[in-house]
């Protein structure tokens, strides 16, 4: 069956089976590489993406769920091709090494500064527990997320 | 050679992460070919049983599936066959698919291509398979036993491989010995689990083509081309983004050795990317060893000698290539560590269990051979009334000095004693034993453990016969080019898997020709357009690119310089060659830059004894070299619950020369958590009839931000006087070093208990069951 839905700002549609995964809908049908995907159990977050400004773990959703949705994903992130502060941020302090799980990484990551703008070390731990990385020990993500605040409010005034 | 660095030693931003973060990197999955159909494997549900039936006709009516392959349908297809420059080894061969009997769970039976992942698996249910279980044995000292069931009944014996060493008198040291400290300790499995999972995709029509998602992509094309009889030139290797490897990529599966076979019978490009199941219990378990080691002591506290008895669980096959030798063999021949001993005798066992065959992680047997010896010294210590730190520092190597080890590693100088006192200092030592005994008064229970070590690094043949693989050699090349427009390309079969290569290795090409890095393009994940290497692995990329690339740079420096003398008309030796800019010392305005020279040369302006020709591919086999560090962990470990909560970790480290500290530090950073996560929370029990235990994330439990503090580091200098710009290698020693130091902190923070740790992992079922049979023998 047809499913629509904002693709990181863009009209896009494609067909889905019910029993597709949303993860699968926008990587194989709609060609989207910002969403990984490594568990399908719901316990890494690699392919957490924001469904109607939710972060949301795309394998534990339907593709028919999410139909009429907005589905942002951290490619979206970016401006006219510049990185958002907090992509800037996680350059910056190292905090991806093989990249994959970086999206659903960064996605957290904004929508805790969203609601929290100025998150505490234990704040930011807590908030990213969904989300495993592999490769950095957390250090340089932590890093990355403190510098993304700092980065944020100087935006902001 | 020594020579001023420029870009090496800065923290340069990497180059790869602005499209990593915005998603526009292609991983293996990502990768999509016309016409392509997916597979997906039937695995057994049987840790050992014999194959009776494997009836594929109910998958006929489905749609959507091309074929079903069994183990009998592959014919005289190649099998995989693992061996060893050690003989002791044996050729222990195994078919693509398993034919008559398996022998683990997960081991795949029959393959079948869809045209989709999801119709693959459909038909994957469809398939009946009739087994005759068999007895099956997980345990490595029980596989051993002349009673145990036979795995592969054709070898006789269990026993993948039995290898002996002694180097001085043992026996004498034993004897004259004020103190013998023993123990017994299982370190067990872990799982390298990158986030991205294996995967694989063969295109055979005409020539051979595949993506690998690996960290060695000449390896597998020789391995491939090997197997299938094709001439190397027939065999195309791509890799793409690769999420992760730390060594469970640098093996050839049978899951991928068959994708070829498959892509020829379907005659269609063929995808397999593996589930997170598949990963867990199927692809490559790592690092478990038992192991038995005596230290013997003089009185002070001297160490004289240690004897070792390491049995490996090597799982149902060796691990290809590398065979299953890599955990009790690398184990033994580090068992030394950082301390002056007299004499030291080991024997090593890798044996055949029903569980899945191990694999390279981070650090190998290292880990498990570190883990043990290290609690054995802080058990001594105890015993000894002396403080561990002490201990560990009357015994420890000089700094500074090359020496080689009892077991006779080459070690190239470091700093051994200087990294454990820096460690004391950052932690604040006599600050915390206070804390510590204030807290135990309270009847809360904190503890402080400490790992110094050596690791190896380079993997190359001197290291490799340091570390029992004597007869193994390695080729490793760069090819440079300076291209028409005076920008550069390194081509390398080096293969990042998130390291970073990309940027690191343009730090050194550009200071090996003195241009900017950002000028220097990586090229790297094809085997037809790059320089052959056996890969990134073995913490040996910035020692064996380091030489190579300053290598092939030089040739081509001194060829600019030569260009550039006939331009400028003045002495090669009066000129120099900075940031892309070559000039006449002394004289500024007598310059030409790199692009100008190049010109020179792509327009046949070069001087006529000068081949114009800007490449040069050069390689390295790096003497043995070895950084060093000093991990110290602090947890408290809640008595009531078993949960260890970790407070601090520390890493003072030395690899030599750094090229970029920034990304030095995450590897540091991100191989501590690693080793904590093998020790505190990830698990990979088997039942006794052989059924795995933790098939999803809800039981395998990797580590996330809440569990772990933020890994403090700290960089000593000690460069190699041996390698090539004096780099050392350090990727895997955070995971080497750190599961010691928090086995140390856990013990010593139960101390008070009478608990001696033999074991991981420690999850709160194994802390509680530790003191509770502490507490047993005071209780009878």
């Amino acid at each position: 069956m047809p499913v629509r839905v904002l693709l990181d700002g863009r009209e896009r549609s494609g067909q889905a089976e019910p029993r597709l995964l949303l993860s699968d809908f926008l990587r194989h049908e709609l060609g989207s590489t910002a969403v990984h995907v490594a568990c399908e159990q719901g316990g890494c977050g690699a392919c957490a993406v924001l469904l109607d400004g939710r972060l949301t773990l795309s394998c534990l959703v339907l593709a028919v769920q999410a139909d009429g949705g907005a589905i942002d994903t951290a490619d979206g992130m970016t401006t006219n091709g510049e990185l958002h502060p907090i992509q800037q941020a996680f350059r910056a302090k190292h905090g991806l090494q093989c990249g994959f799980c970086t999206p659903g990484m960064l996605l957290a990551a904004r929508t805790l500064l969203d609601t929290n703008p100025q998150p505490t070390d234990e704040e930011i731990r807590e908030h990213l527990s969904g989300n495993v990385c592999r490769c950095t020990g957390y250090t340089g993500i932590v890093a990355a997320v403190r510098e993304a605040a700092r980065l944020v409010a100087e935006e902001r005034r | 050679m020594s020579r001023p660095f420029r870009y090496v030693g800065r923290s340069l931003e990497r180059v790869e992460d602005p499209q990593l973060l915005r998603g526009r990197c292609r991983y293996l999955d990502d990768v999509r070919l016309p016409g392509m159909m997916h597979v997906a494997f039937v695995r057994s549900v049987y840790g050992h049983a014999r194959l009776l039936r494997v009836d594929a006709d109910a998958t006929q009516d489905l749609p959507g599936v091309a074929l079903v392959v069994t183990g009998a349908d592959l014919g005289d297809a190649p099998e995989l066959v693992t061996g060893s420059s050690r003989p002791e080894a044996g050729q222990w061969s195994r078919p693509l698919l398993a034919r008559d009997r398996v022998r683990y769970v997960g081991e795949p039976l029959a393959a079948v291509v869809a045209s989709s992942r999801y119709t693959a698996e459909d038909a994957c249910e469809l398939v009946e398979v009739d087994y005759d279980p068999l007895p099956a044995v997980v345990d490595a000292e029980r596989a051993l036993e002349p009673e145990s069931v036979l795995l592969h009944e054709q070898h006789g014996s269990n026993d993948f491989a039995h290898i002996a060493f002694e180097s001085g008198d043992v026996e004498g040291a034993f004897d004259s010995a004020a103190h013998v400290f023993t123990k017994r300790f299982h370190f067990g499995r872990t799982h390298a689990a990158p986030l991205e999972g294996r995967g694989g995709i063969a295109d055979w029509s005409d020539e051979l083509v595949v993506w690998s998602s690996t960290q060695m992509p000449f390896l597998v094309r020789s391995m491939l081309a090997g197997l299938y009889g094709l001439p190397e030139t027939r065999v195309r290797v791509l890799v793409p983004t690769v999420g992760g490897g730390f060594g469970l990529k640098v093996h050839l599966y049978v899951e991928e050795a068959v994708l070829p076979f498959l892509s020829r019978l379907a005659g269609a490009p063929v995808k397999w990317a593996e589930d997170r199941y598949e990963h867990l219990a199927a692809s490559g378990h790592s690092k478990e060893v038992i192991c038995e080691l005596e230290l013997a002591t003089a009185e002070e506290g001297r160490f004289l000698a240690m004897r070792g008895r390491l049995v490996g669980d090597g799982g149902a096959h060796q691990g290809h290539p590398w065979t299953s030798l890599i955990d009790p063999l690398c184990a033994a021949a580090m068992l030394p560590g950082i301390y002056d001993l007299d004499a030291v005798r080991y024997e090593v066992h890798a044996a055949a269990t029903n569980k899945c065959p191990t694999t390279a992680y981070r650090g190998v047997g290292w880990t498990s051979g570190h883990a043990v010896r290290e609690a054995l010294i802080d058990d001594a210590a105890r015993e000894l009334g002396i403080d561990p730190l002490e201990l560990r520092l009357r015994n420890c190597l000089p700094d500074g000095e090359p020496v080689v080890s009892a077991t006779g590693c080459r070690y190239d100088g470091g700093s051994y004693a200087a990294s454990i006192r820096r460690a004391r200092e950052l932690v604040g030592y006599d600050e915390l034993r206070e804390r510590q005994r204030r807290l135990r008064e309270e009847g809360r229970y904190l503890g402080v453990g400490f790992s110094p070590f050596v690791e190896q690094g380079g993997w190359a043949a001197e290291i490799a016969a340091d570390q029992g693989f004597a007869g193994s050699g390695y080729l490793d090349a760069v090819s440079v080019a300076v291209e028409p427009d005076g920008s550069v390309t390194l081509a390398t079969g080096l293969q990042s898997n998130g390291q970073g290569h990309e940027t690191t290795l343009a730090q050194l090409a550009a200071d090996g020709l003195g241009v900017r890095p950002g000028n220097v393009r990586v090229v790297q994940g094809d085997t037809a357009t790059t320089a052959y290497s056996t890969g990134s692995w073995g913490s040996r990329t910035a020692i064996v690119a380091g030489g190579a690339v300053l290598r092939a740079t030089d040739d081509l420096r001194q060829k600019l310089l030569r260009i550039a003398a006939h331009e400028l008309e003045a002495s090669e030796a009066d000129l120099q060659i900075e940031d892309g800019v070559i000039s006449v010392s002394g004289s500024p305005d007598r310059a030409l830059s790199v692009a100008d020279v190049a010109a020179a040369a792509y327009s046949g302006r070069a001087p006529s004894d000068v081949d114009p020709a800007l490449t040069a591919t050069r390689s390295y086999d790096p003497p043995a070299t070895y950084s060093n560090a000093c991990i110290a962990c602090v947890v408290e470990v809640d008595v009531e619950t078993g949960c260890v909560g970790v407070e601090r970790l520390v890493a003072v480290e030395d690899c030599g020369r750094v090229i970029n500290p920034l990304l030095v530090d995450g590897q540091v950073s991100g191989a501590v958590a690693q080793g904590v996560g093998a020790v505190l929370y990830e698990g990979l029990p088997y039942a006794d009839g052989g059924q795995f235990l933790a098939g999803s994330l809800g039981e395998f439990l990797y580590p996330t931000a809440p569990e772990l503090p933020d890994v403090e580091v700290e960089h000593l200098e000690t460069p190699s006087p041996v390698t090539e710009g004096g780099f050392k290698g350090m990727g895997e020693g955070g995971l080497i070093g750190a599961p010691a130091a928090v086995v140390n902190a856990v013990a010593d923070a139960l101390a008070p208990f009478g608990v001696r740790i033999d074991r991981t992992p420690l999850r709160p079922c194994d802390v509680l069951a530790l003191i509770d049979a502490a507490r047993a023998p005071a209780a009878s």
